[in-house]
């Protein structure tokens, strides 16, 4: 009986809390993922990229003396011309020709490489890892919990509500949405569609880099950062149901939660084909995803 | 009316545009050829070693490419984890060759064994159309490249270095895979075949049905064809013929390792036929040649080639997007077209 | 002699909604038979069950005298059923010849799946048949999405008809066409009805009362009425119905 309660405390409710904080890691970053695609119909293959500039533009404005409270806002603010002027000046090149799911597909992925290697070019190939913003720890339920990985659970949680919130419940969102259900409707209402694909985009690259700055302090900074998380991310994009925002963050806590318990009893090495399974399954039984898509309910 | 026979079989024939775009790839094949054999040459009379490697490699990568636009180009399938196959074929070559270095018989297996692996993952890849196949082909990819990452019979991180010089019988004559010059028209004569026998199932009834699929997916089980069998079956022709391309892989390098799986490897090959000309065949040669000359060329100038080869793959995709082959193609088929008149 | 076609009390309903609610009507051999009825009524969606794209919740679809029910749509083809679409469903990247080879090639013997296409005889040789039947001589060498409308909607009749189904089912063939088109399509479609099995869905009045042998009238997913076209004129019901009383 002890032993089992041992196991809960000292085993299952640590890995549970790292599972929490992957799990809103990964939701940041598959969140613009998933708007993305949702309005544009795109999958944006440098979506990692993005991340990744966000961690070293808060790696170098840090270095520069730039409080880390701060960068929180800065870096998304400079993500967005950045996301305006990729959907403006490469997207919206491709965006009309007959096969635009391949064919952005193609492009972002050759901003991808193009992005990458200027990123070693600028910082060098080495791993950097920024300080912790917030040092020390505290005991929860008897274990030991980083305060900055609390800090992300709480600030992701938030955000990840306010994207929600700017989605489904202002004036903004409503004009997303309703270009994502038929443009030539929503243009004939007024909605400025050109710019709210490109806002979008722009949201979405904002988003990325967000998450690049929460995560740099915990997954450390390289060149090809961006690599490693958006296997994860296409994952839980997949599985929640391609531009459907809640099914997202359900499907990221939920394989996060899998990834990282799974780990308890075989071999890390197969997390990432436990995961893929259940992606497969998914996709064999419900296709469309666990959830709807952005603007068709 | 008018019998049926005043309208001569060869005169219909003549609108098949896809068979006259066909012929038009085999003059660029031949083409292509008789370039390598004077480049052949050249590296013998100079006694190289270097290019006529480097240049082997290319063939190799555009027998692996080739595979990848028999997907994307005539069935419309973007593939974004095809070097599974590759890699797949690499492997299974080099323990076949470590256990007896007997080319025909690691061929062989590799053949048998890709067809297997090809049709049970194209099961799984098949459920799903469009950008999802690209995201599971790619997720398949990644899952087999970590296992293999991690699996230590298969040298892991490392991969398996040591594999031996292979003896390839050819009836008359034996080339050695360590032979720079004989080596070399081994593979283009291999890699030619490759093309060969996928550009004769592409002009077969069947090779029809795959270009309907990516043309109307809609309207082709109307046709009385299962969309879901076409499209299994090219996908394990396409496994197949990236496995045997990569079978080679081992014999020109004598090791192989897990990147051969990596996204990088099956992004390549999208470079790869995407400059050379999506749907085209004879592109993927081409483009294969172009990138390993871009990548050499500017690798003497920097370790950072990919912002130059992602930069020249954008402009080919917003302002050439039917390739080289796409935009040469044409003009070859017209002049084909109009001397057969 | 069985019957071409029958359908016998065929239902399906989408989010509770009956689509097509117990609809049972016999199609005769070699004759025209068209199912008329105001948008929504159900036509298209019966059209869908019967070449094997919806899976009937209920009820039969015999082709032949044989049960075909929820067969896939390919193997419906290949029992002997061939189909057009209202909204024009070809291969538009491809030329006419190509549209039309890759319809007609069903004819050749299984073994031609691996052959090139030079070699299909029979389906070139019904290529050409259907070419001089469609007066598509001179577009041969065009592409499909190149083609005029009126052009386009000859080319999927043809295309329905390449692999000689014995039973045709046309979902509004004149769709969109002009008078002089459509006055022509029906002249094609009254002589094809002599060879082969026609089920039509078409909007035009005047030209279904001209060329059918039997009309089955549906309202709101039901069979409303079904006879000869001056049995259905006459039928009080489908006047209050469908002509309304301006009829």
């Amino acid at each position: 009986m002890t032993s089992t309660l041992d196991f809960i405390q000292f085993v299952l409710a640590p890995q549970m809390i790292t599972g929490l904080s992957l799990g809103v890691a990964v939701v940041l970053v598959a969140l613009g993922l998933t708007i993305i695609f949702g309005l544009l119909d795109v999958i944006n293959m440098a979506h990692g990229e993005f991340y990744a500039i966000g961690a070293y533009a808060a790696l170098a404005l840090g270095a520069v003396g730039i409080n880390f409270w701060l960068l929180l806002l800065i870096v998304p603010l400079l993500m967005i011309p950045l996301g305006y002027l990729t959907e403006r000046g490469l997207i919206q090149r491709v965006f009309n020709k007959p096969d635009r799911h391949v064919t952005t597909l193609l492009l972002t992925f050759g901003l991808a490489l193009v992005l990458e290697d200027v990123l070693k070019v600028a910082f060098g190939p080495n791993t950097q890892r920024p300080s912790t913003p917030i040092p020390g720890a505290i005991e929860m339920f008897g274990i030991m919990m980083p305060n900055y990985r609390l800090f992300l659970i709480l600030f992701g949680i938030a955000i990840i509500a306010a994207v929600i919130v700017i989605v489904n419940r202002t004036a903004l969102g409503a004009m997303v949405r309703a270009a994502a259900f038929d443009r030539n409707m929503a243009a004939s209402l007024g909605v400025p569609v050109t710019k709210v694909y490109a806002g979008t985009f722009a949201f979405g690259v904002a988003l990325a880099g967000l998450a690049g700055v929460l995560l740099a302090p915990v997954f450390s900074v390289f060149p090809t950062m961006g690599r490693d998380f958006i296997f994860m991310a296409f994952t839980v994009v997949i599985v929640g149901g391609m531009g459907s925002i809640i099914g997202t963050v359900v499907a990221g806590l939920l394989l996060a939660q899998v990834q990282v318990l799974s780990s308890l009893v075989v071999s890390p090495v197969w997390s990432d084909p436990i995961v893929f399974s259940i992606m497969v399954l998914v996709l064999v039984f419900r296709p469309q995803g666990l959830f709807g898509r952005l603007g068709h309910a | 009316m008018l019998s049926p026979s005043h309208l001569p079989l060869s005169a219909t024939l003549r609108h098949d545009r896809s068979g006259l775009l066909m012929r038009a790839s085999h003059v660029l094949v031949v083409v292509f050829v008789v370039a390598a054999l004077v480049f052949a040459a050249l590296g013998a009379a100079l006694g190289d070693t270097f290019f006529l490697r480097l240049a082997t490699e290319a063939l190799i990568l555009g027998g692996f490419a080739l595979s990848v636009d028999i997907l994307l180009g005539y069935t419309g399938l973007l593939s974004l984890g095809h070097a599974l196959y590759f890699g797949f074929g690499a492997y299974v070559s080099a323990l076949m060759l470590k256990q007896t270095p007997s080319f025909w018989l690691a061929m062989g297996v590799v053949l048998v064994a890709a067809a297997a692996f090809g049709f049970l993952t194209g099961l799984i890849a098949n459920r799903v159309r469009g950008v999802y196949f690209a995201l599971v082909t790619f997720g398949l990819a990644q899952v087999f490249a970590k296992v293999v990452y991690n699996t230590r019979a298969l040298g892991a991180s490392d991969g398996m270095i040591g594999i031996p010089i292979v003896p390839i019988e050819l009836g008359v004559v034996t080339v050695m895979s360590n032979a720079p010059v004989a080596f070399f028209l081994f593979t283009l004569g291999f890699v030619t075949m490759l093309y060969a026998v996928s550009a004769y199932l592409l002009d077969t009834s069947f090779g029809r049905v795959l270009g309907a699929l990516r043309a109307n997916e809609n309207r082709v089980p109307f046709l009385g064809y299962s969309t879901h069998r076409a499209r299994l079956a090219i996908y394990v022709f396409a496994s197949v013929v990236a496995a045997l391309s990569g079978a080679l892989y081992p014999m020109l390098r004598g090791f192989v390792s897990p990147e051969l799986m990596f996204f990088a490897a099956s992004g390549n090959a999208v470079i790869t036929v995407v400059i050379g000309g999506v749907g085209t065949l004879v592109g993927a040669l081409y483009g294969s040649v172009i990138l390993t000359v871009l990548k050499s060329v500017i690798g003497t100038m920097t370790e950072h080639h990919l912002i130059v080869v992602g930069l020249i793959f954008m402009a080919v995709v917003i302002f050439l997007p039917k390739g080289l082959m796409g935009f040469v193609r044409p003009r070859v088929a017209r002049l084909l077209d109009g001397g057969g008149r | 002699m069985t019957e071409a076609l029958s359908i016998e009390n065929l239902s399906v309903a989408f989010g509770g909604i009956r689509a097509v609610d117990g609809v049972s009507f016999v199609v005769r051999r070699n004759a025209i038979t068209t199912v008329i009825g105001p948008n929504g009524a159900g036509k298209s969606t019966l059209f869908n069950l019967i070449s094997g794209q919806f899976r009937p919740h209920a009820g039969r679809v015999m082709l032949d005298g044989v049960d075909r029910t929820g067969a896939p749509p390919h193997l419906m083809q290949r029992a002997g059923l061939g189909r057009s679409f209202q909204i024009t469903n070809l291969f538009f990247d491809l030329t006419v010849f190509e549209n039309l080879q890759l319809a007609a090639q069903r004819l050749d013997p299984p073994h031609q799946m691996l052959r090139p296409i030079s070699r299909s005889t029979i389906g070139l040789r019904r290529v050409g048949e259907l070419v001089e039947r469609f007066g598509l001589e001179a577009k041969l060498g065009e592409l499909a999405g190149a083609l005029s409308h009126g052009e386009q909607r000859r080319l999927e009749i043809a295309v329905a008809l390449a692999a000689k189904p014995s039973v045709l089912l046309l979902d509004e063939p004149t769709q969109g066409m002009s008078h002089g088109d459509t006055a022509d399509t029906a002249k094609l479609i009254r002589k094809l009805g002599r060879e082969v099995t026609i089920l039509l869905i078409e909007h035009d009045i005047g030209l279904v009362m001209d060329i059918s042998d039997h009309i089955v009238v549906m309202h709101q997913g039901r069979k409303l009425a079904e006879g000869s076209p001056a049995e259905v004129r006459a039928d009080p019901a489908v006047r209050t119905a469908y002509f309304g009383d301006a009829a």
